[in-house]
């Protein structure tokens, strides 16, 4: 095993909890160790036997042979990705990868959303958590189907994960797959989980200026949820502001404000959802 | 936070073509939007590769646009 990175620490491996059987696996996706074996490589070689035995001038630097190789550092992951992408069109699921930083209210947001599509669109969600399976039982509570994937040292849901998730979930042809990555506004924003499109959910409680703080995350969303609009007021949140911060990084990401919790606004929300089902399977 | 991963990965893209030639050098194009910190990958790439196969191998960089991340070249050592 790895000994270098703590990744085979059993506390460190990655989970996966259905919440409709109780059941917790190991997942082994995730992390790659390439596996090598030890070998025991002798680099003494003997330096005086090293002579080319020829006088041609080599094509290659003061080094060896140099080769291309433009090969994408996330590679392993995106053909996951590309993976999920056809599996979810394949059966007319739509994805949504929903990123904020811990705290926002992605969860309630989701409860509030279960019970007001409740009839309309089916929604399942797989939530990503370092530890515990709380958030998975409260979805379950509200009435949906979810798996909790437990991601230990990890900070957000790769491919390979989200593609085990959703396979045992099984959504239904054209019903909503909410992946509630790792509360985190950095690392998310690199991994493509196949999702139809990204998310972010921020609150009023965080402040107007999340976008221009975490500019990655927000140029890599196409809507931005503004939660907790009934506290807007006690913590002096200036919405202008916050729209104007989110324009400067993404122009083109759509804007909501609501309230998961008095519900204000989540009929503009659920409209947008029924939007993007209605649009998203083609 | 990521970048243990990240120098994971390119150790596997560096095992995969390198098939047992030793290598001296492995050149990473890292963009401005990238969101790698190039100091954090340096330190994991020595975390990754100590007591390896690859534990002589250099992690280098070369410039690169928006959020290009990709390992760019491999320089191998010299064969005898």
């Amino acid at each position: 095993m790895c000994g270098t990175c703590g990744c085979a620490d059993p506390n460190n491996e990655v989970s996966m909890t259905d919440t409709a059987t109780g059941q917790k696996v190991m997942l082994n996706g995730g992390h790659d160790h390439g596996h090598h074996h030890e070998h025991d490589h002798d680099h003494d070689h003997p330096h005086d036997d090293h002579h080319h035995g020829h006088e041609i001038l080599h094509a290659h630097g003061p080094g060896g042979e140099i080769i291309p190789l433009e090969v994408a550092v996330l590679s392993k992951n995106d053909k996951f990705a590309a993976r999920n992408r056809g599996w979810f069109e394949g059966r007319g699921v739509v994805a949504l990868n929903l990123v904020s930083s811990p705290g926002s209210g992605k969860t309630t947001l989701l409860e509030a959303t279960i019970r007001a599509l409740t009839g309309k669109i089916g929604i399942s969600v797989i939530e990503g958590d370092q530890m515990t399976a709380n958030d998975a039982e409260r979805i379950k509570a509200a009435g949906a189907r979810a798996i909790q994937i437990n991601t230990g040292a990890g900070c957000h849901l790769e491919a390979d994960m989200v593609a085990e998730a959703a396979r045992a979930l099984d959504p239904a042809p054209g019903s909503i797959l909410m992946i509630e990555n790792v509360g985190n506004l950095v690392c998310p924003a690199m991994f493509d989980l196949g999702e139809h499109m990204k998310i972010a959910v921020i609150s009023t409680t965080e402040g107007e200026d999340k976008p221009i703080k975490y500019p990655h995350m927000f140029r890599a969303v196409d809507l931005v949820v503004i939660n907790k609009m009934d506290l807007a007021e006690h913590v002096d949140f200036d919405e202008a502001v916050c729209r104007a911060n989110i324009a400067e990084v993404n122009p083109k990401a759509e804007v909501l404000c609501l309230s998961a919790k008095t519900g204000a606004g989540m009929d503009a929300w659920c409209s947008k959802l029924q939007e993007i089902v209605a649009t998203g399977q083609a | 936070m990521h970048e243990l991963g990240l120098a994971r990965n390119i150790a596997a893209i560096v095992r995969e073509h390198a098939k047992g030639r030793a290598v001296r050098e492995v050149r990473v194009a890292i963009g401005p939007l990238a969101c790698v910190e190039r100091p954090a990958l340096e330190f994991c790439w020595e975390l990754v590769i100590e007591n390896s196969d690859l534990a002589d191998v250099r992690l280098g960089f070369v410039g690169a646009e928006g959020d290009t991340f990709v390992v760019r070249e491999m320089e191998f050592m010299e064969e005898a």
